[in-house]
């Protein structure tokens, strides 16, 4: 096999012939004339140990690297190939991936299928565990900051007076207690009045650590139909209860870091797609969870799960007036974490029929 | 022995220096880096990152193969274990640092000053690291900086940057009424100013503190670029980028009031197809623009600084010429983004390695010497061991 050594003192080539024995890489000058210096040598050898071979590639030349420093160029990548085969060498599995389509092809598929496995399933499982070994206390602090933030961009203080407030927190605190009478079992919970205005409209959501917040216009909407509104209540404290939003934080941060480890020399802009879609595409099971909450409170204390149809009903209605009155696009709320945001209404209809019998 | 001292670069001076020109080729193709590619990108995923260095080394490998002066290729030598521990190293720094602003502003200024305070000895290492592992005819390169040099190239951002943070951190409004100071605003605006006024000297420093300490064998590279060249450059990048700004005022100037009228109309008639229709035109319209603008500026600016950046570099006997040109660079840039969102990313490699190939070929190696001629200074391995062991012991390469 021929081949030009460099020796990584000098620059200048030795055109070399090669050959392998069972422990090492020789090397014999191949003009030993040429190079007429009296010190100069005409064979080499190197233990097998102490070089390392080149990953076979379609184009370029084959550079093996001596421990030493030096290295051994062959320019004729396809002899050096069939010579190394000839020796018994077969390519490793990842080079063999690499020089077949069909290897590629195979990388390819499973490549998205470990993307599409991982978003469905690897990254609520990890989040779970995440969460799991995070401190309550991290769960306080991240829901004040976001009741904050929402006071800032989303919502308005309520026009519902102070004693009002205070009787609607007495009632849900009744629930609780009927519901869960072990209280070292109950979780702390605070409940919030703020106007939705025109983007929320009727709405409640729940934020880590705690926070429940329910806009007037909801308390509007179901005027009259107490129990109803405490299902939403009991709704948002199984949202809580499951850490929804912790989990859609973790889940968030999962998504962002395999993003820009995959494509780590790219632009933010895309990075930002699918973490915008997490956000939306993973609610629905925390909801089924949080109606199923909602639905086990309910009848612990007393009441049927039945009186959440109405609101379905109710929200449904509104829909259907405010698509005659007007048509712009704006009335579908999005904030995501928001109640009225996942109008499956149907579905949700049935699960609270089915649980109240 | 005299001739070993490490400043000594210029050997003895030939008697009549003759040029010679050695073209730098690259041979890689882009098929085979997008299977090295995907392949690297899915043991990444699978092992949630561990893989990187191994998949960045296979990169480096393959690109440094590729890439041949006067017919010898380079080649890469890291191992990716020692490259491991940097990694995780980094990015343990990273995710603290990128989580400890959301507790906290302190929290948040505590790591940036953490971070701030590591990170030259940090880009001297990998530019270290990097360098030692690269060689070219059995002759590996050597980064001659210092750790304090990189200090002192970072100092001036570092503290601008500090001011800014903290400045922003106390103008931070402690309840809704307060009214931010006035004096604090002025400062962090002024600082601002003059940290987007001293960006290019900033640029400068970093470039000539990469390209003022690269040695092979007895050859040590001088950074001869003018400050200046990094002035005018951005002024007229920021010019030609102004360019298809221009041109989206004019179309838009055109297209709103057209728009307009065909909304009205839509309205009238409620025809929603025609309305969604107009809206992906939009869309597309918005993403070609998109691309155009990054190609223009990021285009011209590659092609302009690579001259820029190599035409200042040369050594005692060796010189080096760019003649990439903006025009070919920009088509290839429009050409690399459309492809790649066109296949959702998978052109990506592909764009690379053309990219690779157009800035490689644009460029010449001069020499006084043969290049044969060249010897790697003696004693160079023992010399340098230390030194390079030291680097070794993290083995960064934040891969600059």
């Amino acid at each position: 096999m021929q081949a030009l050594y460099f020796d990584g003192h000098s620059a200048r080539a030795t055109p070399v012939r090669l050959h392998v024995t069972e422990a090492a890489l020789h090397a014999v000058a191949a003009d030993p004339g040429g190079n007429a210096g009296a010190e100069a040598a005409t064979a080499w050898q190197w233990p097998l140990t102490e070089l390392v071979w080149p990953e076979r590639t379609r184009h370029g030349q084959r550079t093996i690297e001596l421990k030493g420093g030096g290295t051994l160029v062959a320019t004729d990548a396809v002899a050096f190939d069939a010579w190394r085969a000839r020796h018994g060498h077969r390519d490793g599995w990842i080079v063999r991936a690499q020089q077949h389509w069909r290897g590629v092809a195979l990388a390819l598929m499973l490549l998205v299928a470990t993307v599409a496995g991982g978003y469905r399933w690897g990254v609520p499982l990890i989040a779970r565990g995440i969460v799991a070994v995070v401190p309550q206390a991290a769960d306080q602090a991240l829901g004040d900051a976001a009741l904050a933030s929402l006071d800032r961009q989303w919502l308005a203080p309520s026009r519902i007076d102070a004693a009002r407030q205070d009787e609607w927190r007495a009632r849900f605190g009744a629930l609780m207690d009927q519901a869960m009478p072990d209280a070292g079992r109950r979780l702390a919970w605070q409940l919030h009045f703020r106007s939705g205005g025109e983007s929320l409209g009727a709405n409640a959501l729940a934020l880590p650590g705690g926070h429940i917040v329910i806009t007037d216009e909801m308390l509007a909407l179901l005027v009259g139909h107490e129990d109803t509104v405490l299902g939403v209540l009991a709704h948002e404290y199984g949202h809580i209860e499951h850490r929804h939003g912790m989990h859609a934080v973790a889940r968030l941060t999962l998504v962002s870091l395999a993003v820009s480890v995959a494509l780590g020399d790219f632009s933010s802009v895309i990075v930002a797609v699918p973490v915008l879609l997490a956000q939306a595409g993973y609610s629905r099971e925390a909801e089924r969870e949080a109606d199923a909450a909602a639905a086990r409170l309910l009848r612990a204390s007393g009441r049927s799960p039945e009186v959440m149809v109405l609101l379905f009903e109710k929200m449904g209605q509104q829909r259907d007036d405010k698509k005659k009155s007007e048509s712009s696009a704006s009335r579908t709320p999005n904030l995501p974490i928001a109640f009225a945001s996942h109008p499956q209404d149907d579905e949700r209809i049935r699960f609270f029929r089915e649980a109240a019998r | 022995m005299d001739t070993e001292s490490p400043i000594s670069a210029a050997a003895p001076a030939p008697a009549l220096p003759t040029r010679h020109e050695h073209a730098l080729r690259f041979v890689g193709s882009g098929s085979e880096y997008f299977r090295i590619w995907i392949v690297n990108l899915l043991l990444t995923l699978v092992t949630f990152g561990l893989y990187y260095p191994f998949a960045k080394v296979r990169r480096l490998k393959y690109f440094h193969g590729a890439t041949e002066l006067a017919g010898q290729p380079f080649a890469f030598h890291a191992d990716p274990w020692k490259m491991f521990r940097g990694y995780v190293l980094i990015a343990v720094m990273l995710i603290v640092y990128s989580a400890a602003g959301h507790f906290s502003p302190m929290a948040g200024l505590i790591a940036f000053v953490i971070v701030a305070a590591v990170w030259p000895a940090l880009w001297h290492s990998s530019l270290r690291f990097r360098l030692a592992n690269t060689s070219w005819r059995g002759l590996r390169f050597h980064f001659r900086g210092t750790a304090g040099g990189a200090y002192r190239v970072m100092a001036w951002p570092a503290v601008a940057s500090l001011v800014l943070v903290g400045t922003s951190i106390a103008m931070a409004p402690a309840d809704e009424n307060s009214q931010p100071s006035t004096a604090l605003a002025i400062v962090f605006f002024a600082v601002l100013l003059a940290f987007w006024a001293a960006f290019p000297a900033f640029l400068w420093l970093i470039h000539r503190y990469r390209h003022d300490h690269m040695a092979l064998g007895r050859e040590h590279t001088r950074y001869n670029a003018r400050v200046g060249r990094y002035y005018m450059l951005s002024l007229k990048s920021m010019l030609i980028s102004g360019g298809p700004l221009v041109v989206l005022g004019i179309v838009a100037a055109i297209v709103i009031p057209a728009m307009q009228a065909s909304t009205a109309g839509i309205a009238q008639r409620a025809d929603a197809g025609a309305g969604a229709a107009f809206g992906v035109g939009m869309v597309v319209g918005m993403a070609l623009f998109y691309v155009v603008l990054i190609a223009v500026a990021g285009g011209y600016w590659t092609a302009r600084m690579q001259a820029v950046m190599w035409n200042g570099t040369a050594s005692a006997h060796i010189g080096f010429a760019s003649s990439l040109r903006a025009r070919p660079m920009i088509g290839l840039w429009i050409k690399n983004g459309l492809l790649i969102i066109v296949t959702l990313g998978l052109y990506f490699p592909f764009a690379q390695v053309a990219t690779a190939r157009m800035r490689l070929h644009a460029m010449t190696v001069t020499s006084t010497l043969a290049l044969d001629d060249l010897t790697a200074r003696l004693g160079l391995e023992s010399e340098s061991a230390a030194g390079d062991a030291a680097g070794d012991l993290l083995g960064f390469d934040i891969g600059l």
